[in-house]
């Protein structure tokens, strides 16, 4: 997941342009351990894809697809 | 004006599909208009909520697609709000494209650049 030094937005290479908050598998990609949002500094993804990423899980999260939070006892 | 919309309802898993289905079409009767047609739903069946709503773990999701008259959808929302067999739902504008554009390892937005 994390990325070093420069490299590609990892969404772009798979041809997502618009990222769908109902796939909750591709989101959960872009989670830490304990369900925050990955920064995009660490996910290396596009400020576009980072920006629709955030409503996207956002959404997720309200439909309960997401977690709002993990124990990370669990 | 008529737009695309996209609906996710989760309904209460102890509901029967018969209920769940005269529930839906209650609520496309108040969004269908002249010339629309019949609204896209996907039923994804029974799933485990990722956090318990009204103290309930799992729901009942299905996603419905459709095209409606935006001046019907207060009173849309109202009528869902007031079900109580409708746990949580999620009324966006459908206008977006998610398919992928493009199979994985295609294009060159994979291959390394020059910095």
């Amino acid at each position: 997941m994390m990325r070093r030094g420069r490299k590609g937005d990892p969404l772009a290479e798979q041809g997502i342009r618009n990222i769908d908050y109902k796939d909750e598998k591709l989101l959960q990609r872009f989670l830490t351990e304990r369900g925050k949002i990955l920064p995009a500094r660490l996910s290396g993804i596009s400020a576009r894809h980072q920006r629709q990423l955030s409503t996207a899980i956002k959404r997720a999260r309200f439909l309960a697809l997401l977690p709002y939070i993990k124990r990370s006892g669990s | 004006m008529v737009r695309p919309y996209e609906v996710v309802y989760i309904f209460d898993s102890v509901l029967e599909e018969p209920q769940i289905n005269e529930k839906l079409e209650r609520f496309n009767a108040l969004v269908a208009s002249e010339g629309v047609e019949a609204p896209k739903l996907n039923h994804w069946g029974k799933r485990t909520l990722a956090y318990p709503i009204k103290k309930r773990e799992t729901g009942y999701y299905v996603v419905a697609n459709f095209s409606a008259e935006s001046k019907a959808l207060p009173e849309f929302e109202r009528a869902i709000k007031l079900d109580e067999g409708v746990l949580r739902f999620l009324v966006v504008a459908d206008d977006k494209d998610y398919t992928p554009s493009r199979q994985p390892g295609e294009g060159k937005f994979g291959e390394e650049d020059d910095e």
